[in-house]
């Protein structure tokens, strides 16, 4: 083969713009940007208070109101009623002026698939506030807006949600979809309810006295302490357990609340009936979901808002590792730990786990990995894990759709404040003294004496109130909001961006020439997902040549790998006709070359980069050979 | 485009008009006549369906459980005395409710304290004989009310759940179409060219019958029968021949003019494997159709149903054909079943059913205590582990699906498995229809050639008995895309699958009711037997004292129980009078299934439960009939209290103690519970024994 030289001979390469597909010269200028991180944003041109929790007729006012404000961006719908009635509404955010929302990719935001966990709610809310208030001065979310649609449902499981905010309830109730079930077996169904029995509004712990009980008050009054002394005098204690009524009259108190399966293990991937009971989307909230995410293929990646444990459960490939011994995997995960170390040392939130995957999965693994390592410094005291399967939502989100999925685990406990000690726990004494200080002593509720039907005389009290625990306190819901909307929006901005880099024309030899096409995406995320190849969901990404009449193409054998001759190192893709197909990984620029031949001095070719979810780029190149 | 119209074929509407009026006087005693002369399809079986339901009022209720993608509705006839039977919540008071007063539980119906029999047929929509077989039982049952002893006691006190079509769409489409269809409808594009369901089947001579269409073809795979040149044979894989190859397609044109024919039709899945047992998904396989399991509406229908009606206990999914019965399981293999529940199917309905269809049942079924000696025997002689296990071969009449020698699964998401696993039902699948069987004077097959063999003589049959109009003879036609040929060949509603209307379709409907009343006479019956009221102390004034009853002393404090009261000791016997158990061997522990509970009511202001507790679990009773072959390991016994709740030590108010003392565990179909209560003047008291799958039942006490 000849020895090729660089182009100087040949002139008047032209290049035509940097056409990206959906950033078109249709769309306004962007009058209103602020470029000042001091300056208004829009927070007030649509104003909601952060600073507390909504029932359902609220917050779905106020997503009909906030889309009557900004109808060029945001639509609603409802994805279907729940078991008890309830609509589910959905909104689609992205700038229709740019493209159809099914055009493009899309990122999926749900909430409080179980219904206690309602920060979700708030969180998916404010994710949609602040898209729309800020499109208009925010070039970051403008951009994203443009080229990005989000489906976005802030309440999944809506009849435990409206529940939960509106009636006295405890941190894990409501939290299922109201299907009845019989969680004790007596023949009956939801018939032992909780209630609030001192009409507090809110729901706290009975105790009786009882000289035999290991309880006593503690000397503030404010708690119900273990009897460590068995001989210890005073008044003594027994608790009974959360408040409520025997409904039944069996004796047992709230032994059969509102209830069904786990919405969460309701998912069709990995559905077990042990934890799924009674059958895969059996319930109508996931199901209308479900069925709603297999109806917009363009789904490109998934998120899910729980509570409480702040944590980025991130789903992964699976783990082919198997029958290791106890040693072996002790050794894996030491050497894991070891390199783990090392990475550490120059980004402390770097991520590595010891699971090995498939070498088809390998680049889904390492996706994941960047994007929770970039998670966690977004989200600071945010611990990525590993997913589990079992019928949950994100199993199914990459499982059976090939989209990425990440479980949000809002809020926790605060134990990086209160935890004085520093022993990694907040005890009773440090969690009222956070309260005393920094919630001015509000949420506590004080042991006091009430008339109980069923019981008699009993304390009720000596446990903090509703969102103290599993849903932060009110103040704290814009804290929590605002970081993990950055991170779905960092999420979207790594969605995939096929770029023609350049396209260079060298002579070979005689009249023909060689092409070169360097095709570049810098983004996180590859054009499609190695699981979505797995299910047969990808649409390969293409590159296509149009050239003038006098230009015609050598086509070269798929297997004929081309090397630079003076750089043995790099690979080429050859050009394998009019049309290639190839895919685009994450953070990787492909490289085609292929054979021309040009009849005459002057000639043109256009090359066009087409991807599903990596939009089309485009270069036209003049090539004329003179002296 | 489709140049079909919805009309059934004359002919069996004559001979529906004829039956009527020839066997008038013998029609007039049934309030709803039925014949089975002809197929019925989705609209006379559903018209029938109204008709029952409204004829007989009493005993019967029309459920719509769904509605399938064309929108036609999914019902089951439930069959049962509307006026007896009980439910737990009607006798239980809930007080105190919570104040959201979520209205999530719907009042449970009568028929839910009943042990129940489910029937369905036509989950593949070219399968119709099953459809025909519930009609034929609903007629028995509902006409043999009053009439007949036996069925008027299993009416009263069991319930039926028959459902003729869990596919109406697809019967509609094979019935009164004539497109056989197995799979449900569903609005979508298969070939991707976005139109839905553009290019199905067509008729193209516009006779009415979508038939076949031959031509001949140098590479076609069919030859002309000898013996009978209507027939077309197929050509083995590399069979080699030396006459004339002809091609055989069904009759249909390209519609949508890409090329192909009929690659956008209505069928959508396959129903009978969109259940979730096995079911899945993964790296580009997939066991099972539809797009997650239960993702059709039909399957979702009977999956929402089964969890809501977990009182069945039995189960038949009628298929066709081939005259035999699967037994689960076709998704795993046999050690998944419970031995206890392999024996019930094996030696008790298996039997049963070899001989309602006269073929020969296996030695050892008859001889159980000798399965050990048939276990060595099989050893020399089998290459089947799961025989070995078993201590015999299943004959050919009751088999599974599941490939046993092969040790390969049948296929996933299938409903009879599903029913059994997930439910605890004893589920079959039983595929209707062996001419050899049901046709009394059908010549005997042998040889490699049967299956064209069964067709001459099929194909005489119907020259013989139904004057040949069962098949259309080939004419000539021109094909607009594939030129000339013939247009001819088996009227597709008789081609194949399903039983011959008239006598044929009669014989193995009668089979298979006698089936089913087998199955029903052996369903469970709680009854509670005796209520024994000893009152141990009286007084007008409460003062402390102590009651030594046959276990604890217990202290009565003064204050406690207030005014006149007294201390009554309560014996309740209950017992299981039916034949097999409450629960199936797989059934007590699986979610969603609970052991049996009685309640003792009366009111929490009236009565103090000093002993006992209001309501005890009492785990499974056993039925009356030894199951063969089955010897009972020494199994877990649930404690009659349920002390084993794990609400217990939270929320404790009764002091629960367990009559049944270490070493009294209670077994065998009988329990006897006791409680020990104050009472406070002469309330009535309600004993109910409520049995998931044995019937509820209630007995009033007065304390005098």
């Amino acid at each position: 083969m000849k020895t090729l030289k660089t182009i100087s001979n040949i002139t008047g390469i032209l290049l035509f713009g940097f056409i990206f597909l959906f950033n078109s010269g249709k769309l306004s200028a962007q009058n209103k940007l602020q470029t000042s991180p001091g300056g208004y944003h829009g927070e007030n041109d649509f104003s909601i208070s952060w600073k507390r929790y909504y029932t359902y007729p609220e917050w779905t006012d106020m997503m009909k109101d906030i889309q009557k404000k900004y109808p060029h961006l945001a639509t609603i719908e409802s994805i279907g009623k729940s078991r008890m009635g309830r609509e589910q509404y959905l909104m689609t955010i992205t700038a229709q002026s740019a493209g159809k929302h099914n055009t493009k990719p899309a990122m999926w935001v749900d909430g409080a698939i179980h219904g206690n966990e309602v920060n979700g709610v708030t969180s998916s809310l404010y994710l949609i506030w602040y898209l729309l208030t800020r499109y208009d001065y925010d070039s970051y979310v403008h951009e994203l807006v443009n080229n990005t649609t989000f489906y976005i449902l802030p309440g999944l499981n809506v009849d435990a949600i409206a529940s939960y905010v509106e009636f006295p309830n405890t941190p894990n109730n409501p939290r299922e979809p109201y299907r009845p079930e019989d969680n004790d077996g007596d023949g009956l169904y939801d018939e032992d309810q909780t209630e609030d029995v001192d009409g507090d509004g809110e729901l706290s712990t009975m105790y009786m006295e009882d000289p035999k009980g290991d309880y006593k008050l503690s000397t503030d009054k404010r708690r119900f302490i273990r009897i460590s002394d068995p001989l210890e005098d005073g008044k003594r204690f027994r608790m009974i357990g959360s408040e409520g009524f025997d409904n039944d009259g069996d004796g047992l108190i709230n032994e059969d609340d509102i209830g069904g399966p786990d919405p969460n293990r309701n998912f069709p991937y990995g559905w077990n009936l042990q934890a799924g009971n009674p059958y895969p989307m059996s319930e109508l909230c996931t199901r209308n979901v479900f069925e709603f995410q297999l109806a917009h293929p363009n789904i490109f990646v998934g998120f899910h808002y729980h509570n409480t444990g702040r944590l980025i459960m991130y789903q992964a490939p699976p783990d082919i590792r198997k029958n290791l011994t106890p040693q072996q995997s002790r050794e894996q995960e030491e050497q894991v730990q070891e390199r783990l170390k090392e990475m550490r040392k120059t980004n402390k939130y770097a991520q590595l786990v010891s699971r090995r995957v498939a070498p088809e999965y390998q680049h889904d693994m390492d996706v994941q990995l960047d994007i929770v390592t970039t998670g966690a410094r977004i989200l600071k005291n945010y611990r990525p894990v590993l997913s589990g399967l079992s019928g949950q939502a994100p199993a199914s989100t990459y499982y059976m759709l090939g989209a990425y999925s990440y479980l949000i685990e809002l809020w926790g406990m605060p134990t990086f404040d209160a935890d004085e000690d520093g022993d990694g726990s907040v005890s009773d004494v440090e969690y009222l003294k956070w309260i005393d200080l920094e919630l001015t002593g509000e949420g506590w509720i004080v042991p006091h004496k009430v008339k109980h039907p069923d019981l008699g005389d009993i304390w009720i009290g000596g446990s903090p109130k509703k969102h103290m625990r599993r849903t932060p306190p009110a103040r704290y819901v814009e804290m929590e909001a605002e970081k993990n909307s950055k991170f779905v929006l960092y999420c979207a901005s790594q969605f995939p961006k096929a770029e023609i880099e350049e396209v260079t024309v060298m002579p070979a030899t005689h009249d023909l020439l060689w092409i070169e096409i360097r095709v570049k995406n810098d983004r996180v995320y590859p054009t499609y997902s190695d699981r979505s190849i797995k299910l047969g969901r990808a649409v390969k990404d293409q590159v296509i040549i149009e050239s003038s009449k006098n230009v015609s193409q050598i086509e070269l054998i798929e297997e004929y790998n081309l090397f630079e001759p003076t750089n043995q190192g790099t690979k080429f893709k050859p050009l394998t006709g009019k049309t290639t197909e190839f895919r685009l990984k994450g953070k990787e620029t492909v490289v085609f070359r292929g054979l021309i031949k040009l009849d005459g001095s002057k000639g043109w070719i256009e090359v066009k980069v087409k991807s599903k979810n990596g939009g089309t780029d485009s270069k036209k190149v003049n090539i004329s050979v003179g002296p | 485009m489709r140049f079909i119209k919805t009309k059934t074929i004359p002919v069996l509407r004559v001979m529906f008009l004829a039956f009527l009026i020839t066997s008038l006087p013998h029609v007039f005693a049934q309030k709803v006549p039925i014949s089975f002369d002809a197929y019925h399809g989705y609209t006379a079986t559903t018209k029938y369906l109204n008709d029952v339901a409204k004829a007989y009022p009493d005993i019967t209720e029309l459920l719509k459980i769904g509605e399938s993608t064309m929108g036609r509705p999914i019902s089951v006839l439930i069959i049962t005395n509307n006026k007896t039977g009980t439910t737990l919540d009607a006798h239980v008071t809930l007080n105190n409710m919570r104040k959201e007063n979520v209205q999530n539980v719907p009042k449970m119906k009568k028929h839910q304290g009943k042990p129940g029999q489910w029937i369905s047929g036509s989950i593949h929509g070219n399968e119709y004989t099953g459809t025909e077989v519930c009609l034929y039982i609903i007629d028995k049952m509902i006409t043999g009310y009053k009439e007949n002893d036996e069925i008027t006691k299993l009416i009263d006190k069991k319930v039926f759940y028959i459902c003729p079509m869990i596919n109406p769409d697809g019967v509609y489409n094979s019935v009164e179409l004539g497109i056989p269809q197995r799979y449900n409808s569903m609005k979508k594009d298969d070939d991707e060219d976005g139109k839905i369901n553009e290019d199905g089947p067509d008729d193209i001579n516009g006779d009415g019958i979508i038939t076949q269409f031959r031509y001949k073809d140098p590479k076609g795979r069919y030859i002309i029968d000898d013996a009978e040149p209507r027939l077309m044979v197929r050509l083995g894989k590399n069979e080699d021949t030396t006459k004339e190859r002809w091609s055989v397609v069904s009759e249909d044109i390209d519609n949508d003019k890409d090329g192909k024919r009929g690659e956008d039709p209505e069928a959508g899945i396959d129903l009978n494997r969109n259940f979730p047992e096995v079911w899945f998904t993964d790296d580009g396989l997939q066991g099972g159709s539809g797009s997650y399991p239960t993702s059709a509406p039909e399957t979702r229908a009977i999956a929402e149903f089964f969890t809501n009606h977990t009182n069945v206990l039995m189960a038949q999914n009628f298929h066709t054909s081939g005259g035999f019965t699967y037994r689960p399981l076709g998704t795993s293999p046999h050690g998944k079943l419970h031995a206890k529940d392999v024996a019930v199917y094996d030696m008790i309905l298996g039997r049963k059913y070899l001989e309602l269809i006269d073929k020969t049942v296996p030695k050892a079924w008859i001889y159980p205590d000798s399965l050990d000696v048939y276990k060595e025997a099989l050893k020399k002689t089998s290459k089947n582990k799961y025989a070995i296990e078993r201590g015999y071969e299943l004959p050919r009449g009751w088999r599974v699906s599941y490939n046993e020698s092969a040790d390969r699964r049948y296929s996933y998401g299938m409903a009879s498995d599903w029913m059994y696993m997930q439910f605890g039902i004893y589920a079959t699948t039983t595929e209707l229809w062996n001419p050899e069987n049901d046709i009394s004077d059908f010549p005997k097959l042998e040889g490699e050639d049967r299956y064209l063999q069964r067709n001459r003589a099929l194909l005489k049959y119907q020259d013989d008995h139904y004057d040949g109009k069962y098949f259309i003879n080939w004419v000539a036609f021109k094909h607009p895309e594939l030129g000339d040929g013939e247009v001819g060949g088996w009227v597709p509603q008789y081609r194949r699958n399903n039983a011959f209307p008239g006598e044929p379709l009669i014989n193995v409907c009668e089979k298979h009711w006698q089936f089913e009343l087998f199955r029903a006479r052996l369903l469970p019956e709680v009854e509670i037997k005796d209520v024994d009221i000893n009152v141990l102390y009286t007084t007008n004034k409460a003062q402390s004292a102590s009651v030594q009853s046959d276990s604890d002393p217990v202290k009565i404090e003064k204050g406690k129980s207030i005014g006149k009261f007294r201390v009554v000791e309560i014996t309740a016997i209950i017992e299981n009078t039916g034949a097999l158990a409450t629960h199936i061997g797989r059934g007590s522990t699986l979610a969603g299934n609970r052991p049996d509970v009685i309640w003792l009511l009366g009111g929490n202001d009236k009565i103090e439960f000093l002993q006992g507790t209001p309501y005890q679990k009492v785990g499974v009773l056993e039925g009356k009939k030894t199951i063969p072959g089955y010897k009972a390991r020494p199994e877990k016994v649930a404690s009659s209290a349920s002390a084993s709740s794990p609400y217990n030590r939270r929320f404790r108010r009764f002091r629960r103690v367990s009559y049944d003392q270490p070493g009294k565990k209670q077994t065998g179909s009988t329990r006897t519970v006791k409680w020990l209560i104050a009472v406070e003047g002469t309330p009535t008291l309600k004993v109910v024994v409520a049995s998931q799958k044995g019937g509820t039942k209630v007995k009033n006490i007065s304390i005098k």
